[in-house]
């Protein structure tokens, strides 16, 4: 593997500045390299630098958030399910259209329609880009998710966020590329297969950070080893790497290796640092609804966010725990109680990034990985007022905003009852694509090879990017 | 010859010509003759789930024209000429087959119309049979098999380099080239440094200081090839070099997929295969036949009592169940689902095996290599009698009740012990209901698994292969037969598959595949298998891409070398040991790895093998080094893999038990509670499989090492170690530590370095000081990274 060194590493890691030699390094790079997340340079020049991505565990659903349907409500109580049998994952409880429990207003300069259920977001509205027409490509959990963040149906491919810091590494040597805010409560669906790097190198895939307690794994050494020892340790790893390294002369990976040591110390301090709200004022806190019993947890998520793009991390995941969009059931108590715990701090999220100007240079994803029927899904009483909804893979709804993107802009449609995405519709592949494009990256372009295939983020899809949604 | 530009051309054109020649039907709804092959395929996909060889509700089997025709007990279900007539249409396009609440739970979806009008029209035609056009593919050209790695490997002449016949040919083919760029190998590793590496690449695990001085001292002759011998008759080679094939075959633990990544409780046995297998020297040959074909090599169907051998066979077949599979789950459980889990296995077999990027031909030609998406579709017809799709085993269903003779008496003791306590409770007065179900529910758990093998074998009756347009399950094609690559195999030669023995009723494919696979002037099996041998001992192939050797593949760097090592691994019978002897004896291996000015400005990248790369050490022989040295390792072979547990902060540590652990090779491998140590240390994520592990340089390292409390405590009981073999001052104990850690004296630079450094811990606390050492010991480059 020392042999496999490409001359373009060799010459970055010696801390020479190849004007385009970054590109070489990293697309397509060879077995036997080895890798660091020194900043990259995209394929063109970028809109956007970094990506908050909200994601929505469950699959929330469109028709009663931002997509109100008055054919759906006409025909409330009709019966459907033969038409839709094998889009169905649970075909023996599926009962008759549903129309939406929740009434809806047109809010903002641009009049969107959002939902009674989300009053916070609703003064944003002018910020977004709200895509009605996205859809995916299985009605199950695990699949849907791993295509979502991955682009394919199985695990083990690398995620949004690993090609993001495989394509453009770090501004911030002291903090990972691409950090997962996961919910305290719990690990989501399919776990720490969401963020993982795949076939890229691990240091792409996404690092845990934790909203208490140590951020990181294994950040800081445990509370009985004295700082002295600590330090004493460090100088003396330091200084016999030293010797190690002039007894072996040109060999780069022996230098990385120290630099890699001296950014573990950095990086104790500033992952610390940015993790600490106490720096923040009350009132910022306050809009985030930290300190609130039900938007504590992600208000501090969001804010958090906030503090690691502002750092130069690229990619900054939410997570939430099991799955609050997930209403087979009692959609109006379940989807009202997702809201309630989001709904603010994702209003104060985007409130703050405009008002610091961080939106012009950041983007703000919110989705799930799915949408939601338009029929109801009975409980085993066949009680019609518990009704929720089963997934569907035809249609689901998402928004953006920031760096890059139009504000105020509806785009796309379902059909007459929320089925399914039919006027300009967004796949996950074209997704994926458009939110690599405001980075400067071009999906074609950003590969490795993996036993003898090209991969990419969107397999062998060739997606258009969204161009409508773009300033 | 064409170039790939040319060859991406040609084929997009003819590629062209059978999108509109070769589909059975126009879109258009233009009427053209419908037959068999346009209905079988629907039938199988839609209705054999509950109409086929698993179940044949209302006796009616879907699955050929005969049993079609024969109807269900009731009757024929369709009248020749009237399809409105016919029962099976009426049911469908009334919408009761498939029933549709019953979608999920038989994991099947409803019939399209386009389908329904296809089985219509054939019906109304009058059920016409017609032979299925053949597949229309790029010819293979003599220009095709003049690929390197298609033309079988031949002796090239061992160059003379002025140097005595008897040396050791590698050296001769790597010299003649490094003398061409005015180079010559690098002096050779001082003593030392050599035993210390072959030690970590033979068997993963740093030598005793005791066996390091042994050998320097040792000035016999062969005092090198001594060690060689010893150590890869030592049974911890077998357990290095099992994760090399393991990482190939895409083993793991659990199903992965869903959620709830179900475990695997036989999968075990199969790394214990592996491991058996390199141990015993198993020739390579027999070792890639028994992992594709076990089932067919001998008839343990009929065999008497345990037979070691036929277990070992069935429980290698292992090989090709080790992809991600959901199909536990109806909701994933659909034909696609299948085909994706089967396409992942092909794809397992290509990188590992073939050395070829076989399933890039799944959906289209392959664009560079000249598979066509028909040959692909050859192969998996010969695997059709294990892995078929329309009559599929979900994971619960791939065991077979085979175990050692002592697992079956245990598991028949338990089961003797656990029914008597069964039957006494039921019979027990004294108990309530409630309290008697409480007594059963203990009494049952208590009960251990049947003995079973996960296996991969040929259940006769396989369903018609047809070729998928764009690989996509809703469009077959035309009928294939099961076949070889066409490319790699003389015009005319045939495959013709028999029964493996007498009253069989397997298909016998998969052991006609690999007796062509394992036929010694097959090109590429043996260049792939030495090529990988040379990557691991060097860091890297003579292929660089040592899962492709195809046309987007890179050249050998040394072809001349590559196919002399080829026809030498034929010649040593396929061993594996001799090839490992051949290349540790070279001189080529033995060079320093130091590096002059000189040869980095000839020989940047090390291509001509012009020293020996430093290599950093694989995740799992890291954690054993360190578990060695704190005498923690606990060396016990083989069985169920040992657990690990996931921290509320999500740290995935492997459980200790009574204080140690065994080596990393036992660890279970499940897919979502990777051991935090191996992921950032780069143990891979299967998809499906890993031909080449990357190489990272993370900070999560750092962090780990530095700060993990297991990996201190580690250190703490090597400190200890340390202090009881070396009683006595702070200086002899720097010393000794330094000659367990790094296999050498420490200088009288770094003993004066870790004296002053430690001095101030010294004066307050010997204990805390030989700790820090010992803790910066684990985190040394010099640890890390061998010379």
């Amino acid at each position: 593997m020392g042999g496999g060194l490409g001359q373009a590493a060799l010459l970055s890691l010696l801390g020479r500045d190849v004007p385009g030699a970054m590109a070489e390094v990293a697309y397509g790079a060879a077995p036997g390299q080895v890798f660091d997340l020194k900043p990259r340079r995209p394929h063109f020049e970028p809109k956007a630098k970094a990506v908050i991505h909200l994601f929505m565990n469950g699959g929330p659903s469109q028709v009663d958030l931002f997509d109100p349907k008055q054919e759906l409500t006409r025909n409330h109580g009709k019966s459907y399910f033969n038409k839709i049998a094998g889009e169905v994952e649970n075909p023996h409880s599926a009962g008759a259209l549903l129309r939406s429990p929740f009434k809806f207003a047109q809010h903002g300069q641009s009049g969107m329609w959002v939902s009674e259920a989300m009053p916070y977001f609703a003064q944003c509205v002018d910020e977004v880009v709200m895509i009605r027409s996205m859809f995916t490509a299985s009605i199950t959990h695990e699949p849907a998710l791993f295509n979502i963040h991955s682009g394919r149906l199985f695990s083990g491919h690398p995620t949004l966020g690993a090609w993001i810091s495989y394509g453009l590494g770090s501004e911030n040597q002291s903090l990972p590329a691409y950090v997962v805010l996961e919910d305290p409560k719990g690990p989501p669906i399919n776990r720490n297969q969401n963020w993982q790097s795949g076939y890229l190198p691990p240091v792409c895939q996404g690092t845990r950070f934790r909203s208490t307690g140590a951020p990181v794994l294994d950040l800081h050494p445990g509370k009985d080893i004295p700082d002295q020892v600590i330090d004493l340790e460090r100088d003396l790893i330091g200084m016999l790497d030293r010797i190690h390294q002039r007894r072996r002369p040109h060999q780069p990976r022996l230098g990385a290796r120290i630099a890699n040591y001296e950014l573990a110390a950095r990086m104790q301090i500033e992952a610390s640092e940015a993790l600490d709200l106490s720096r923040e004022s009350p009132a910022t806190q306050a809009m985030y609804g930290i300190g609130e019993d039900k938007t504590d947890s992600y208000g501090r998520r969001c804010l958090i966010a906030r503090r690691l793009v502002e750092r130069g991390v690229r990619f900054v995941q939410l997570f939430i725990d099991g799955q609050i969009w997930d209403n087979h059931t009692k959609l109006k108590s379940g989807l009202r109680s997702a809201c309630e715990r989001t709904d603010k701090p994702v209003a104060a999220l985007l409130t703050d990034l405009r008002q610091s100007g961080l939106l012009e240079e950041v983007v703000v994803a919110w989705g799930g990985e799915m949408g939601r029927l338009p029929i109801a899904q009975l409980d085993d009483k066949k009680n019609e007022a518990n009704s929720g909804r089963d997934h569907n893979k035809n249609a689901m709804i998402g928004w953006m905003a920031g760096a890059g993107l139009k504000r105020g802009y509806v785009h796309g449609a379902t059909d007459e009852i929320g089925l399914k995405a039919v006027e300009k519709t967004v796949g996950v592949p074209e997704w994926h694509a458009t939110l690599l494009h405001l980075l400067g990256l071009d999906y074609a372009r950003l590969f490795v090879r993996q036993n003898g295939l090209d991969e990419r983020l969107v397999g062998v899809h060739e997606p258009d990017i969204v161009s409508d949604l773009l300033a | 010859m064409h170039s790939p530009r040319d060859r991406i051309e040609f084929i997009g054109k003819s590629m062209l010509l059978i999108f509109m020649l070769g589909a059975p039907r126009q879109s258009n709804g233009a009427a053209e003759p419908v037959n068999q092959h346009n209905v079988l395929p629907i039938l199988h996909l839609r209705c054999a789930a509950c109409h086929g060889r698993q179940e044949q509700k209302a006796g009616l089997d879907l699955r050929t024209v005969e049993s079609l025709l024969k109807g269900s007990k009731d009757g024929p279900v369709l009248k020749s000429g009237d399809p409105d007539a016919s029962l099976l249409i009426q049911k469908i396009t009334k919408g009761e087959m498939p029933p549709k609440r019953d979608l999920v739970k038989a994991s099947v979806k409803p019939v399209r119309d386009v389908e329904l009008e296809i089985i219509r029209d054939w019906v109304a035609a009058g059920m016409p049979l017609a032979e299925s056009e053949r597949p229309r593919e790029p010819l293979i050209s003599e220009q095709d098999r003049q690929f390197w790695s298609f033309q079988s490997p031949k002796r090239p002449e061992v160059p003379l380099l002025g140097q005595a016949v008897a040396a050791n040919p590698i050296d001769l083919f790597v010299g003649k080239r490094l003398a061409k760029a005015g180079l010559e190998l690098a002096g050779q590793a001082p003593k030392r440094e050599l035993a210390r590496r072959v030690y970590f690449d033979l068997t993963g695990l740093p030598p005793l200081p005791g066996e390091v001085d042994a050998f320097v001292t040792d000035m016999r002759p062969d005092a090198y090839e001594q060690l060689i011998d010893r150590l890869l008759a030592s049974p911890t080679y077998g357990e290095r070099w099992a994760r090399y094939w393991l990482d190939l075959a895409g083993y793991a633990d659990s199903e992965g997929i869903q959620h709830a990544d179900t475990l695997r409780p036989w999968a075990y046995r199969y790394r214990d295969y592996v491991i058996r297998s390199l141990n015993s020297d198993k020739p390579y040959d027999l070792f890639l036949s028994e992992q594709i074909a076990g089932d067919e090599l001998a008839n343990y169907e009929d065999a008497d009592g345990f037979n070691e051998e036929h277990f070992d066979r069935l429980v290698a077949t292992g090989f090709l169940r080790m992809v991600e599979d959901g199909t536990n789950a109806n909701i994933t459980n659909f034909v696609p689902d299948r085909q994706d889990n089967i396409d992942n296995e092909m794809r397992v077999l290509g990188s590992s095996v073939f050395g070829l990027t076989l399933h890039c031909a799944k959906c289209h030609s392959h664009k560079f290599d000249p598979l066509s998406q028909a040959d692909y579709f050859r192969l998996r017809a010969i695997f059709k009698g294990a892995f078929d799709e329309h009559d599929w085993l979900n994971p619960a269903k791939r065991r077979l009740p085979f175990g050692h003779p002592e697992e079956l008496k245990r598991w028949r003791e338990n089961k003797a012990k656990v029914d008597a306590e069964l039957v006494a409770i039921k019979a027990s007065e004294g108990l309530d209901e409630e309290a008697k179900k409480k007594a059963l529910e203990a009494a049952e758990k208590k009960r251990i698994e049947q003995p079973m093998v996960r296996a991969l074998w040929d259940r006769g009756q396989p369903s018609p292969t047809y070729l998928l347009n764009r690989g996509d399950y809703l469009q077959p094609r035309e009928l294939i037969e099961p076949g070889l690559p066409r490319a790699l195999v003389s015009p005319g030669e045939t495959f013709r598959p028999k029964p493996p023995w007498q009253g069989s009723g397997k298909t016998g494919r998969r052991l006609a595949f690999v007796k062509w696979l394992t036929k010694g002037d097959h090109p590429l099996t043996a260049r792939v298998m030495v090529n990988r041998l040379w990557k691991h001992h060097f860091g890297r192939g003579l292929v660089r891409t040592s899962g492709d050797f195809g046309q987007s593949g890179e050249r050998p760097s040394h072809p001349q070398l590559l196919d002399w090592l080829a026809t030498e691994f034929v010649e040593a019978e396929w061993s594996i040991k001799r090839m490992h002897r051949l290349i540790l004896t070279s001189r080529t291996y033995r060079q320093t790895s130091r590096v002059s000015a000189e040869r980095m400005e000839l020989d940047p990248l090390n291509k001509l093998w012009s020293r020996m790369p430093i290599l950093r050490l694989q995740g799992e022989v890291l954690r054993d080094s360190m578990l060695a040295l704190a005498g923690r390792l606990r060396w016990e072979q083989f069985g169920p893999p040992d657990p690990v547990d996931v921290s509320g902060q999500g740290l995935v540590m492997a459980k200790p038990k009574d204080g140690t652990w065994r080596r990393s090779v036992y660890l279970r491998q499940r897919r979502t509670e990777v051991p935090t140590l191996l992921a950032s240390f780069d143990l891979p994520v299967m998809s499906p499989n890993c031909v080449e592990r990357p190489e990272s340089n993370v900070v999560t390292q750092a962090l780990h090492l530095m700060n993990n409390e297991l990996l201190r405590r580690l250190a703490n009981a090597f400190a200890e170690r340390v202090s009881h073999e070396k009683p006595g001052g702070i200086g002899g104990k720097i010393r000794h530590a330094f000659r367990l850690a790094l296999g050498r004296e420490a200088s009288t630079e770094e003993i004066d370095l870790a004296k002053r450094r430690l001095s101030p811990l010294v004066e307050r606390d010997k204990t805390q000081a030989l700790r820090a050492l010992c803790h910066a010991l684990f985190n040394a480059a010099e640890f890390v990274y061998l010379d």
